[in-house]
């Protein structure tokens, strides 16, 4: 308890005019007024899959809104059940009262591993480099096919569980021997230059050292539309390092895209992501958490690749006549695709493409929730999450899987060996 | 290119989604626009339809009840033929997962505070549990589990008359979980039959059943395959076994949600979840889209007619300050007093105006304003956000939902098509 | 019993709690009646503000240097009870630098450390106060439990041999010979420890002295004995948020006015006040303005509050009394001093002393000044004690460094624990037997929490409230009344059970009353369909005469009715019991 009674002066300090002090000064937020909204209807609990499958996990509403109004100002303890939430954020879309339970959740983990993780730990240093997998990709993307052989070896694995607690248990994703910023270089660039339809694209990490072809697609299929796309400086989204509770390491690389992306803007482009997560990175957890000059108006000029073609053109009128090679997709939507009212977007638009059979495998979670998943304390919980996901994919016709999500795409390819696409590439093959 | 539908409709609860398929029903393009999870998963999952008119409770024939409603009551809107039209709709969409349907009569059903609540659908699995029919009871709970206590919930049936015997017992859930575990984990644990846990609890609960016919758990005997769960325990111990329906989290509310959730997409209604509606478009008085809010931009969503199905004051579709209640989305005309203490009485279980407010419906479920003008011709109101009906205390907010739903989306489709 | 001088307190406020604590430290045989629960009256009524002495530097300054050296009192003896939040007096550009110099000064004078923050230093402690506030104070003000002060105070009597009876209503003043010698109780229904009589039966006790510790009620005992004690209750709105907008007290600095103090108070903050002259401490208006005064008026201080949800308010009546010589018109003008009317001097009617005005912070100088007065009166020769000793929960306060993996419990649920058990903790959650769940989630209290306050006040789930702040949160009981009142069965009836839940239920309805809009309504409403749809209970056939006629209604398909319509339902085996009594006993307990 604090004690008040040691005046240091008598007399009072210099008082200019100033502006009002930001409640958020040192990135201190204080949202216990959040826990307001919460009438404790329980319903962002019952949509948990970690609460349901791990009894050490209290559900999101103790983690936000109630441990939020128990605070007080001085208190610095927040419960380490904050490190078993996966961020996949469903809370947020569940709450019929707008508590920023997402937000409360990010928050409380900063605060957590600033606080009271060591920053010795293997823990600490693990999630670190989870977290910064942008870099890790850059380095091993220098030399990938090295780095694919070195990743993929069992005993490398093994060390890395041993020493990291990385899982053994997963492959790492193999690099590409050529990411799409070099394709993009090579191929010099955008092929329409348009006035009035500009796209800059946010590759995020994963198309970028993964999955390029996700990338070209996209490309191909927005300049099918006519409009030109640009492909700007850019960092990680932040997405693995708010799951993580590395807000600081999230707003460096924030500060440079919003800068990046606000010049852009200017010049008339709107931001398109094809990853969910990074989207869903710049449109609400940027404005949420940080301050940055530009940042609302990059948050809402954000958007989902499919997302935005659906409210700017005619995309059922495009594919009515479109066909393509008889296929069956197991379609997963992605968490954060969810929270973005994405859920059904390509459920909906493939339905009725000639040779296409869409079918979603429901509204469970995939469980790997980003570097969640590739922790060694969480594999078994990640895959408990994702059984129901798998068990859907197994039934459906299609064998292949499809989603947003690079990091769902893992776990549904880990959980069912199916090859994954994403919605762009169908597209491109439809229309391009 | 604008966002183009048929019909849309506002909110995804229970009366909007019955509005949706209903109006899919006529051959409507019908989209479906919801921001959150519906209340549907506070609710106990019992699809109550009447149950208490002006203090006499509980009422065995809603049906004969309906002439003692207020003018104003949103039944007197749609009559006994508009709830049984709803009540079809909802048998075809749940199948043979509810019962109920085979008499105009409720049904007595024992809830978790022990207690007995009319009802007219109940779900299979509370059935063999129903407190109108008397065999013998012994209710089961689980020692960390604070929100239904099988001793004093037996004790309370006890004392409302029940024609059977009925005991109470506590029992350690096989699994030990932290104390603090959600209903949705030991569920899970039933569900996918971790570490044994349906034999050992037979186990368990095997010694107390002596003498009774029936034994009654929480409503958190598993999820996708709660029907195995039920007869694997019945097989093994012999007697019928019912859930006793929760309040939140309500596994029951859940599973009627997810049952919706698949009837929408067989009938090929478009969902659009995640943003609110926050606005609107209208020309020459009628309304033309509706806008959605996605974080910053306002898409607009295109239909020739609309439902407002956005749920009363539990579901954000009625908004007060301390001066007024207010529609928030269309800011049609919601009727109070001016005095807020006039909004509640003193007693707690009092007649609460706050419990009735909403808007005010003309004769085709349109809102109208203070003068009794429809705020748009091609716009109807369903479910909770509709006023006039005090639904907790007369145990009708499903039968309200479901009746003005399906109402309102036929009638929505009708226009479309001419 | 013993041969020591027996006492009878009335009144089970913190005045009566503090005095018969010192009475029974000094070893006397002491018993203290209270009508309803511990803190029925004022004290479980008020904004919970520990004085620093502030407020009183300029207007009474002995009340002032009484607070400043109580508050250290407090902080010594009832860790657990206090929360030292620091106070600020916080001028706004329309109140005058004459009054804040005045009010710097008087806290000199007083010896009540006081230090000038600038704005911008008073907003870096408060970050939601006003951006155009002037300058502030800060002064040791802090928040105190009532409720925890009085059970701490009540529990260590009963310790030193006290006989504490809560729900005994005095019914008559014993007048024998000229001299009171004890008094008339009659003892209400509840079960628990504290109720030793039947519901109804009246009891007489005597006692050596009688001392009438009632506050507003002074004058209603008073004129039983035949004394007149003028009392001139006032009462005061206090507005309760649903989250801590600020950690420090806030006042304003100007003259004493309505609406001018904002208190954090456990997981709330309470915006008072109001100073209105009522006629019947127990029957005055309660009204809608008065919180919409709250609410605009100390918005100018901390903004927020205006969009701010409240969860409840409450109103409370001071036990405000001056000699009658002085005659002040305005309520506000009435000194907040404490008076000890011995009416052998005043009245000639030996036996009884009466003590009227005062305030929580000082309530244990109080009992000390009376105890002294009685033990004189009585011939004791014993000294107080109350100062040093501290009240049980606050003895070893280093106790709550170690609450966090101990019990299991998550550590806010934990931290929320120890600070309301304090070094009892171990005591009630260590040695907890059994799961033990969390039963109120706004408060974060466990079932070894409430079986705690079980044992210690009985079935009467409001006095259960009271010792844990269990369904004092935002959800204002909807989620936990039911389960409290599951943890009072076995031990027990459920008919005991449901009066209890249903008291309870209603209490907080009572206050909920005054917050319904926004999300507070929203709330309610969500309570109301929970308690009237999920659970029927308002029209619980268990509570209605009406028997119900259970053949009527639908037992599943593939039964008859034995309704005549010929449709399909109702009971079907031959032991249904068509009037609705039930078929044979059964043991609840099995």
């Amino acid at each position: 308890m604090s004690d008040a009674e040691f005046p240091q002066s008598t007399e009072p300090t210099v008082q200019d005019d100033f502006e009002p002090v930001s409640v958020f000064e040192d990135g201190e937020m204080d949202l216990r007024p959040g826990a307001d909204n919460c009438y404790k209807c329980s319903v962002c609990d019952t949509t948990c899959p970690v609460a349901e499958v791990d009894d050490d996990f209290p559900g999101p509403k103790f983690q936000g809104p109630e441990q939020w109004r128990l605070k007080r100002k001085d208190d610095v303890e927040v419960d380490d059940s904050i490190m078993s939430c996966s961020n996949c954020m469903r809370c947020d879309d569940a709450c019929p009262s707008g508590v920023p339970l997402s937000q409360m959740h990010n928050t409380a983990r900063g605060e957590y591993v600033d606080e009271q993780m060591s920053k010795l730990s293997r823990e600490y240093v693990r999630n670190r480099i989870l977290a910064n997998y942008g870099t890790l990709a850059r380095l091993g993307s220098k030399v990938p096919r090295l780095t694919n052989l070195v990743m993929g070896n069992s005993l490398v694995q093994r060390l890395n569980e041993k020493l990291l607690g990385i899982t053994a248990e997963r492959d790492f994703p193999a690099f590409a021997t050529r990411t799409f910023r070099e394709w993009w270089r090579e191929r010099g660039g955008p092929q329409v230059q348009s006035e009035d339809k500009r796209v800059a694209y946010f590759h995020g990490c994963y198309s970028n050292y993964n999955t390029p072809e996700v990338g070209k697609a996209m490309v191909r299929v927005f300049e099918e539309f006519g409009y030109e796309v640009v492909v700007p400086r850019q960092r990680c989204s932040g997405t693995p390092m708010f799951a993580n509770g590395m807000l600081d390491d999230a707003e460096r690389a924030a500060s440079v895209n919003v800068s990046e992306l606000s010049d852009l803007l200017e010049e008339g482009y709107d931001v398109i992501a094809s990853c969910t997560s990074c989207s869903m990175s710049l449109r609400q957890e940027y404005p949420e958490l940080f301050q940055l000059s530009g940042i609302e108006e990059v948050a809402a000029n954000t958007y989902e690749s499919l997302e935005y073609l659906r409210i700017h053109e005619d995309l059922d009128g495009a594919l009515a006549d479109a066909a393509v090679d008889e296929q069956a997709f197991a379609y997963h939507a992605p968490c954060h695709a969810r929270n973005q009212g994405l859920d059904r977007q390509a459920v909906e638009l493939f339905r009725e493409v000639d040779g296409v059979e869409m079918e979603d495998v429901g509204d469970s979670c995939s469980g790997i929730s980003g570097t969640y998943g590739w922790k060694e304390e969480k594999y078994e919980t990640s895959m408990k999450i994702g059984e129901d996901m798998f068990e859907h994919m197994h039934d459906a016709a299609g064998e292949v899987g499809m989603t947003e999500c690079p990091t769902c795409s893992m776990q549904m390819e880990h959980g069912t060996g199916y090859e994954i696409k994403h919605p762009l590439q169908l597209l491109e093959e439809a229309l391009c | 290119m604008p966002i183009r539908d048929d019909v849309v409709v506002i909110g995804g609860g229970l009366a909007g989604s019955m509005a949706a398929l209903s109006a899919a029903e006529s051959g409507a393009g019908v989209r479906l626009i919801s921001h959150k999870k519906s209340t549907l998963r506070q609710a106990s999952g019992l699809i109550d339809v009447l149950g208490a008119v002006d203090g006499d409770a509980p009422i065995a024939d809603p049906f004969a009840a309906l002439d003692r409603l207020p003018e104003e009551h949103p039944y007197r809107v749609v009559g006994a033929e508009g709830i049984r039209e709803g009540l079809r709709r909802f048998d075809d969409v749940v199948g043979d997962r509810y019962l109920g349907s085979h008499t105009d009569r409720n049904a007595l059903v024992p809830t978790h505070g022990g207690t007995i609540k009319p009802t007219a659908r109940y779900p299979v699995s509370v059935a063999p549990g129903l407190a109108s029919a008397a065999e013998d009871t012994l209710l089961v709970g689980f020692r960390g589990l604070t929100d239904f206590d099988p001793v004093a919930a037996a004790a309370h049936l006890e004392a409302a008359g029940v024609p059977f015997d009925v005991d109470g017992a506590v029992v350690e859930f096989p699994i030990q979980f932290r104390d603090d575990a959600r209903t949705t984990r030991f569920a899970k644990a039933i569900d996918e039959d971790q570490e044994d846990v349906r034999d050992r609890l037979a186990g368990t609960v095997a010694a107390g059943i002596d003498g009774h016919d029936r034994v009654g758990f929480p409503a958190m005997l598993g999820d996708d395959h709660g029907t195995a769960v039920r007869e694997y325990l019945e097989d093994r111990l012999g007697v019928a076994v019912f859930q006793i329906p929760t309040g939140p989290p309500s596994l029951l509310g859940m599973q009627l949600e997810d049952q919706l959730i698949d009837a929408l997409e067989r009938a090929e209604v478009r969902l659009s979840t995640g943003n609110p509606a926050v606005g609107y478009e209208a020309e020459d008085g009628r309304l033309t889209a509706v806008t959605v809010d996605r974080r910053g931009q306002e898409v607009p969503y295109h239909a020739t007619e609309f439902v407002l199905a956005t749920g009363g004051l539990v579901g954000k579709g009625i908004d007060s300050d301390r001066e007024s209640v207010s529609e928030p989305l269309f800011g049609c005309h919601v009727p109070h007093p001016e005095d807020r203490y006039e909004w509640s009485e003193s007693e707690a279980f009092g007649d609460h105006a706050f419990a009735r407010f909403g808007v005010v419906p003309d004769d085709d479920l349109r809102p109208t304003d203070a003068d009794s003008a429809v705020h748009f011709p091609n716009l109807r109101a369903a479910g909770g956000v509709l006023g006039g009906a005090d639904v907790a205390r007369e145990k009708s907010a499903a039968g309200v939902s479901i009746a003005t739903g399906t109402y309102a989306g036929r009638r929505a489709g009708e226009e479309v098509a001419q | 019993m013993s041969n020591a001088p027996s006492v009878l307190v009335i009144g089970g406020g913190s005045t009566g709690c503090g005095i018969v604590r010192d009475l029974a430290m000094r070893g006397l045989d002491v018993t203290l009646v209270e009508k309803g629960n511990l803190t029925h009256g004022t004290t479980g009524r008020m904004h919970g503000l520990l004085h620093s002495g502030g407020r009183y530097a300029v207007s009474d300054q002995s009340s002032a240097r009484e607070c400043i050296a109580e508050n250290r009192v407090l902080r010594r003896i009832a860790t657990h009870c206090v929360e030292m939040t620091g106070g600020l007096f916080v001028q706004r550009p329309e109140d005058t630098d004459e009054y804040f110099e005045r009010k710097l000064e008087g806290c000199r004078e007083c010896g009540i450390p006081a230090e000038v923050l600038s704005a911008e230093e008073a907003r870096e402690i408060e970050p939601h106060l006003a951006a155009d506030i002037e300058r502030a104070i800060r002064v040791p003000d802090g928040a105190v439990d009532p409720f925890r002060l009085c059970v701490a105070n009540a529990a260590d009597a009963v310790d030193h041999g006290a006989r504490v009876e809560t729900h005994a209503e005095v019914t008559d003043v014993l007048v024998e010979d000229g001299e009171v010698v004890g008094v008339e109780v009659e003892h209400a229904a509840g079960e628990g420890p504290f109720v030793h009589g039947e519901a109804g039966e009246r009891e007489e006790i005597y006692a050596d002295h009688v001392i009438n510790a009632t506050g507003a009620w002074a004058g209603q005992i008073g004129e039983m004995a035949g004394v007149d004690v003028a009392v001139r209750p006032s009462k005061g709105v206090m507005t309760i948020m649903n989250v801590r907008q600020v950690d420090t007290v806030i006042n304003r600095c100007k003259p004493k006015g309505d609406a001018d103090i904002v208190v954090p108070h456990e997981t709330t903050c309470i915006l008072g006040t109001t100073d209105v002259e009522v006629d019947d401490p127990e029957d005055y208006p309660e009204e809608g303005w008065e919180v919409d005064l709250m609410i605009d008026t100390l918005s100018e201080l901390v903004p927020m509050l205006s969009e701010a949800r409240t969860i409840r308010s409450f109103w409370g009546v001071r036990p405000l009394y001056e000699p009658p010589e002085v005659g002040s018109d305005d309520p506000t003008d009435i000194t907040r001093d404490f008076f000890l009317l011995d009416h052998d001097d005043r009245d000639d009617l030996p036996g009884l002393t009466s003590i009227v005005g005062g305030k929580l912070t000082t309530y244990r100088l109080m009992a000390e000044r009376i105890a002294d007065h009685v033990c004189d009166r009585l011939g004791v020769d014993a000294e107080c004690r109350t100062a040093e000793e501290p009240l049980p929960g606050s003895e070893d306060f280093s106790v709550l460094r170690d609450w966090m993996d101990e019990f299991g419990l998550r550590s806010p649920v934990g931290r929320r624990s120890a600070e309301r058990l304090g070094s009892r903790i171990d005591e009630v959650i260590g040695e907890w037997d059994g799961p033990n769940p969390t039963v109120c989630e706004c408060e974060a209290v466990t079932r070894a929490e409430i079986h705690d306050a079980i044992d210690g006040a009985g079935s009467e789930l409001n006095a259960v409230r009271l010792r844990t702040r269990a369904s004092m949160g935002n959800c204002q009981g909807a989620f936990c009344c039911h389960r409290m009142a599951n943890e009072l069965v076995p031990e027990y009836d459920e008919a005991v059970a449901r009066d209890a839940l249903d008291d309870l239920y209603q209490e907080r309805w009572t206050g909920e009353r005054h917050a319904l809009w926004g999300q507070q309504l929203s709330q309610a409403m969500l309570k109301h369909l929970l308690h009237a749809t999920t659970m029927n209970r308002d029209a619980d056939p268990a509570a209605s005469d009406e028997p119900v006629d259970f053949g009527a209604f639908d037992a599943g398909p593939g039964t008859v009715s034995t309704a005549d319509d010929g449709r399909e339902s109702g009971v079907t085996t031959d032991d249904a019991v068509a009037d609705g009594g039930t078929s044979g006993g059964s043991d609840a307990d099995s």
